[in-house]
């Protein structure tokens, strides 16, 4: 008989599901048959080795593949609450990215002033009002971890920073128009160790508010910053599961391959 | 260990740290058989041979476990290769004790030779070293599955832990009638019962590696469970 | 020191002999490059030389004449501006809205590499060319006349390749992460291109705009073509002046003349004071010339400075 009380977890809700996706980019199968929840409040990584399609998966959650031409989505990623395939040539791509944000591979500020590129999800939306737009920067900064160094210097250019912080920058962009859920692009591959670090803590404290999906070829970094892992390979996706599960006693031997370095 | 890793450097540090610990296996094998030789002849030179080898024993477990320690550092496992290299900290701690149990026997012996104990008490040493036989053969036969990684053949090892539980139980009620009759022999005796009780340790410690075994290749952790739940979990 | 090994001894004699390849080609390059700079500078020098004297507060401020010391470029400078002004507001926001155009909208298929084509070619028509086409179309189809309207637009229609090109460029040089991340925001095509585009490629544009109107400066055979006058001894209009119906934009369709033209009517005299006179125009015509270029540089440089990624 236990011991001790514990709570059993609260069983963890659905965000979004992608169904049977394929993504052809012209006549190339990129992603084949993907069939994988993504759990709200939750971190999902992505991971696999160079070409397995993580990325190409990643990018179809925002319609990304929609500034390029010859994509061709084929199956459903469901986004609730409301049940809406993203996917669905009738949703128009924009109001899905004001509702998904992406932090991506390497630090993108505008070449504008810091207040400004936090601000700008806000202004696309035909937000004008300083204070209002004073308030969100600063709790996005805030939540973002990098509000202490950059407070008195909102109006310098955001390119001055330095790399980590312009990443932590990016993500306070992406948080400001408060997204259900954000895309993290191999977000510290650009990064020293120290960077890294805190980008990786911060996801680890942002996803109390926000949905994570996260592609990383780092496969510690997936260990230590994901609930759940999907080890995708040559466009599908091999095994996913709790992220304990995929690194201790992982199901599969392709998938134990990969993890323990016996891959090539 | 079969798949070779991208890098064939870790692969050499997971043979070797392997194989140290098969050595290490081997070692105190042989101590046990050895202290248990030094029983049955009442040879003191035997025990202190046992004895001798004890530090030896303790280096190799402190060895291994810093080969572990950078082994993880440096290579940061996963998966199996990171249930091997736990179970063998917990492996080695075992074979440790192991050791400790053989320098006792040998220990027990010396006194025994010392107070005058000698082949004309008619102790059931004979019994004794039966258990031993079994505890030992189940050593080596953990040893064994260690080096395959023979998931059936610790099943078995584990089985057998009943067995030598047994004799153990037997060989104290023998003792006790002997303690009866003859009061002289109670020194021995009990002598004797702390030499059986370590063989049953022994026998313990094997089956602890045969559980590691399994862990390594199923990943589930069997400790503290009934043999026949083993063998289900184990599947 | 002690004595090196034998080889390290060959290698110094080899390596010196490079070097003086080095510096022969050194030497050389420079004499190339000088004569051209010293082509240059004595050209300039000799314009100079003749002409500086002879520019004084009244040359800019009189009308041509036919005494050599009492003419003027006063109508000649006027007419310059006034033409490259509608020059500019012809030519920018169409060059400008059409690079756009072609490298954020169009669909990247045939018809778009025609279009690219037939842009990238008219950048190599005479501009003889163009001023037929602007006396067929614009000073007789449209009714123009032969007017600082039809002029400007005639040079427009010469330095539009140029300002959709380096439009294009500037654009182009937009790294591909900046667009990612606008949309990745929720911003439309417009905004990304308001917002981003066209803020951070402005240094790239201005450099194309103020190279074009450099070169329209100096055209001479299409503004030739459409009849521009070589004796004008009056201005155009100021807005609502003169006679009514006069209004804002009578100056347009006024007769004019423009700096090269000028100079080129005092070349053609025999008097040598005229050519003093020409001198003189060439110089002020070259200052503006290189004035504006030196503008666009400054502009890039400054402009430039914030734009990082």
């Amino acid at each position: 008989m236990p011991t001790t009380l514990t709570l059993p977890d609260k069983p963890p809700a659905l965000k979004a599901e992608s169904r049977e996706l394929d993504f052809y980019y012209g006549s190339f199968k990129a992603l084949k048959r993907i069939s994988m929840p993504v759990y709200e409040n939750k971190v999902t990584a992505l991971i696999g080795p160079s070409g397995c399609g993580k990325s190409t998966y990643l990018r179809c959650f925002n319609r990304m593949h929609d500034l390029y031409p010859g994509h061709r989505y084929d199956g459903s990623i469901h986004l609730n609450p409301d049940h809406v395939d993203v996917l669905h040539r009738s949703v128009d791509p924009i109001e899905v990215r004001m509702r998904i944000s992406m932090v991506f591979q390497k630090p993108n500020p505008f070449p504008k002033s810091v207040f400004e590129n936090v601000a700008y999800g806000l202004k696309v939306r035909g937000e004008t009002s300083r204070s209002f737009l004073s308030d969100k920067v600063e709790a996005a900064l805030k939540a973002a971890a990098i509000w202490s160094e950059v407070s008195d210097r909102l109006d310098d250019l955001a390119v001055n920073l330095s790399g980590g912080q312009q990443q932590r920058l990016c993500i306070a962009r992406a948080l400001a128009t408060e997204p259900e859920m954000i895309l993290f692009d191999e977000p510290t591959s650009a990064l020293d160790p120290i960077a890294t670090g805190s980008i990786e803590e911060l996801i680890g404290e942002i996803k109390q508010k926000v949905t994570v999906l996260i592609v990383t070829h780092n496969m510690q970094q997936a260990a230590r910053v994901s609930d759940y892992t999907a080890y995708m390979y040559l466009g599908e996706v091999i095994e996913y599961g709790e992220t304990r599960d995929i690194f201790m006693k992982p199901k599969r031997k392709e998938t134990e391959d990969y993890i323990t370095g016996r891959f090539g | 260990m079969t798949d070779k890793h991208l890098s064939t450097q870790f692969d050499h540090e997971l043979s070797d740290v392997s194989t140290h610990v098969l050595e290490m296996g081997g070692l105190v094998e042989s101590q046990v058989a050895q202290a248990m030789y030094a029983l049955a002849q009442f040879s003191s030179e035997t025990a202190g041979q046992v004895l001798s080898q004890e530090a030896r024993v303790n280096a190799m477990e402190v060895e291994i476990d810093r080969d572990l320690s950078m082994i993880i550092a440096r290579r940061q496992p996963t998966a199996r290769d990171l249930r091997l290299l736990i179970a063998i900290s917990k492996t080695i701690a075992n074979l440790e004790r192991v050791g400790d149990e053989a320098a006792r026997i040998a220990r027990t012996v010396q006194r025994l030779i010392n107070t005058g104990v000698s082949s004309r008490m008619r102790l059931p040493v004979g019994d004794v070293s039966f258990e031993a036989d079994l505890a030992i053969a189940s050593l080596r036969k953990a040893l064994d599955a260690f080096a395959r990684l023979d998931c059936d053949k610790a099943i078995e090892v584990i089985r057998q832990d009943n067995l030598i539980d047994q004799e153990f139980d037997g060989l104290m009620r023998k003792l006790i009638t002997y303690m009866m009759e003859d009061p002289r022999t109670i020194s021995a005796s009990i002598d004797l019962v702390f030499v059986a009780k370590a063989i049953e340790r022994v026998g313990d410690h094997a089956k602890n590696l045969a559980e590691q075994i399994i862990y390594i290749v199923k990943g589930t952790d069997v400790r503290h469970n009934p043999v026949e739940a083993i063998e289900t979990l184990a599947r | 020191m002690a004595a090196l090994p034998p080889r390290a001894d060959e290698l110094r004699a080899i390596i010196r002999a490079h070097k003086r390849w080095d510096f022969v080609f050194g030497v050389l390059g420079l004499l190339a490059l000088m004569v051209g700079v010293l082509t240059l500078v004595a050209l300039f020098a000799n314009m100079a030389i003749d002409g500086v004297p002879r520019l004084t507060a009244d040359f800019f401020t009189s009308f041509p004449s036919r005494r050599a010391g009492q003419a003027g470029i006063l109508s000649a400078w006027v007419g310059t501006l006034l033409v490259m002004l509608v020059t500019a507001v012809c030519a920018v926001p169409v060059g400008i809205a059409g690079a756009i155009y072609l490298e954020e909208y169009a669909r990247k298929n045939w018809f778009t590499d025609l279009i690219e084509i037939n842009i990238t070619n008219l950048a190599g028509v005479p501009s003889i060319v163009y001023g037929l086409l602007a006396l067929g179309l614009f000073v007789y189809a449209f009714g123009f006349g032969q007017s600082i309207l039809s002029a400007g637009m005639t040079l427009a229609l010469l330095i539009l390749p140029i300002v959709i090109v380096t439009t294009r460029e500037a654009l182009r040089a937009i790294p591909q992460h900046i667009r990612e991340g606008a949309y990745a925001c929720g911003a439309t095509r417009w905004q990304v291109v308001s917002h981003h585009l066209l803020p951070y490629g402005l240094p790239g544009i201005l450099t194309g705009v103020i190279i074009g109107l450099a070169r329209a400066i100096g055209e001479t055979a299409p503004i030739i073509t459409i009849g521009a006058l070589t004796f004008i001894a009056f201005l155009p209009p100021l807005p609502l002046t003169g006679d009514p119906p006069a209004g804002f934009f009578d100056w347009l369709f006024s007769p004019f003349t423009v700096m090269p033209i000028q100079i080129f009517n005092w070349t053609s005299r025999p008097d040598p004071a005229f050519h003093q006179n020409a001198a003189a125009a060439s110089f002020v015509l070259v200052f503006m010339t290189l004035g504006m270029n030196a503008a666009a540089i400054w502009l890039r440089y400054r402009l430039r400075k914030n734009i990082k990624w």
